[in-house]
């Protein structure tokens, strides 16, 4: 999901800064080179790395990360610092995205992010391909949600490619590439794009609206 | 509200005295409670380079400076004196306010005494609990757990925790979590209070560049110490009204 926000304003050439919170193999700073930081959590530089930066008042999206092993301490730290509510005092809305799966750990963290910030913008990020049978609205009917298609592997596989841009891959795609995976690929990576952008208006009509 | 006299020492250096007067006059700032304060730690205090313009550096066991402290506890606009003593002279210190009469005076009413006994993590340190009980019968005497590194306080030996920590009936209890320790020097660094700090400010009251995380851990320690002050009554032993925070 980082991945896709990440290549969502590469598409429109718009910039943001970006956090991997896994400090041993950091899959998304490494896709995105010179614009992801890796910040280690379990270090106080890490973690002022990452959260002084997310309060700066600019224009920019940060992007972050958050490796499930990191959940926890991400949480802990951004409620003892405070980091919402500071943030909303500095008009920027933090917005978390849950990506949910058939686990169901991810009831438990919305549950636990609702309980501390009753009125936060939390987008639920169904994908089909982890969570086939998972019915969102039953759990939280209340809440926005991405609802991301399922991939055929063989275009999983292709979309996996390290060296693969997807924003790139929108204005040329590979010429060795399947047309077949190219045009399944462009129709899944559009879905989603349509969606965060669908997302955006949203949030900026609510701005405009007071809330 | 009466004048109150709040002795903050301990009989070893190092413990986290003058941290400890520190956060209680953040404290008593964020409680609306106008307060002073005296450092001894004559002639430079510690105590003075972060609150400047509350603090006095004195000798608490010379004559004049007992005077200063005692003669105006009355007269001062500021009702709440806290004393950071200086390291070593807690028990000469209750010794000088006995041998004045001061003890005496506020058993009789005329003002609180409140005494927070830094502990330091040795038996030493816990058998000067032993040698400060005579003078602070007639206090509100408090045993500071100061968690500055990672102690403990023989928490694991029962017999022995509670050979100490029991030996005086009246005494409260008072849990000083740890503080990050890049929190703490970023604040050492920036001499201001802790307060001060948490609002990003500098001393002279302009917009600071503290990080965001780093005065969020100091935000979440003192609020922690707000509520362990709250939950021993300082304020109701002050006699002020308590803030809601």
């Amino acid at each position: 999901m980082a991945r896709l926000l990440a290549d969502y304003f590469l598409a429109r050439r718009r910039p943001f800064f970006g956090f991997d919170t896994d400090p041993h193999e950091s899959p998304f700073a490494v896709r995105f080179p010179g614009l992801v930081e890796v910040a280690d959590l379990a270090t106080v530089k890490g973690q002022i790395a990452l959260f002084d930066q997310l309060l700066r008042r600019d224009a920019t999206p940060r992007i972050v990360d958050v490796w499930a092993r990191s959940w926890s301490g991400f949480l802990k730290i951004t409620r003892e610092t405070g980091l919402v509510e500071e943030a909303r005092r500095l008009d920027i809305e933090p917005v978390f995205l849950l990506v949910v799966d058939d686990a169901g750990a991810w009831i438990d963290a919305a549950n636990g992010l609702l309980a501390q910030w009753p009125d936060l913008r939390l987008v639920l990020a169904r994908n089909h391909g982890l969570a086939a049978g998972v019915d969102t609205s039953a759990h939280f009917p209340g809440l926005r949600d991405f609802d991301i298609a399922g991939l055929d592997p063989i275009v999983a596989q292709a979309m996996e490619r390290p060296e693969l841009s997807l924003s790139r891959f929108l204005v040329a795609p590979p010429v060795e590439m399947s047309i077949v995976v190219r045009t399944a690929l462009r129709a899944w990576v559009l879905g989603v794009f349509t969606q965060i952008q669908a997302y955006e208006l949203r949030v900026a009509m609510d701005e405009r609206g007071g809330r | 509200m009466k004048p109150a006299v709040i002795l903050v020492g301990a009989d070893k250096g190092g413990v986290g005295k003058t941290t400890v007067s520190r956060v209680l006059l953040d404290y008593l700032a964020a409680s609306n409670v106008v307060a002073r304060a005296f450092d001894t730690e004559s002639p430079r205090g510690t105590l003075k380079r972060f609150h400047p313009g509350l603090t006095d550096i004195v000798d608490v066991t010379h004559t004049p400076d007992q005077m200063k402290i005692i003669d105006t506890l009355n007269s001062a606009g500021a009702k709440v004196s806290v004393i950071d003593v200086r390291a070593g002279q807690l028990g000469a210190t209750l010794r000088a306010l006995k041998e004045i009469g001061f003890l005496d005076a506020a058993r009789e009413g005329q003002f609180t005494f409140v005494v927070f006994h830094i502990l330091g993590p040795s038996i030493s340190s816990l058998d000067e609990i032993a040698e400060t009980a005579p003078y602070v019968s007639d206090a509100n005497y408090f045993l500071v757990k100061n968690f500055i590194n990672d102690t403990t306080f023989f928490e694991w030996d029962p017999a022995t925790y509670a050979s100490y920590f029991k030996k005086i009936k009246h005494a409260g209890d008072v849990t000083i979590p740890k503080l990050n320790e890049m929190a703490y020097e970023q604040v050492e660094l920036a001499g201001v209070p802790f307060s001060t700090f948490v609002a990003n400010q500098t001393a002279e009251g302009d917009s600071a560049k503290y990080s965001f995380v780093l005065r969020g851990y100091a935000r979440t320690w003192f609020r922690n110490i707000s509520a362990e002050f709250d939950r021993v009554g300082l304020l109701a032993l002050l006699g002020a009204k308590l803030v809601k925070r």
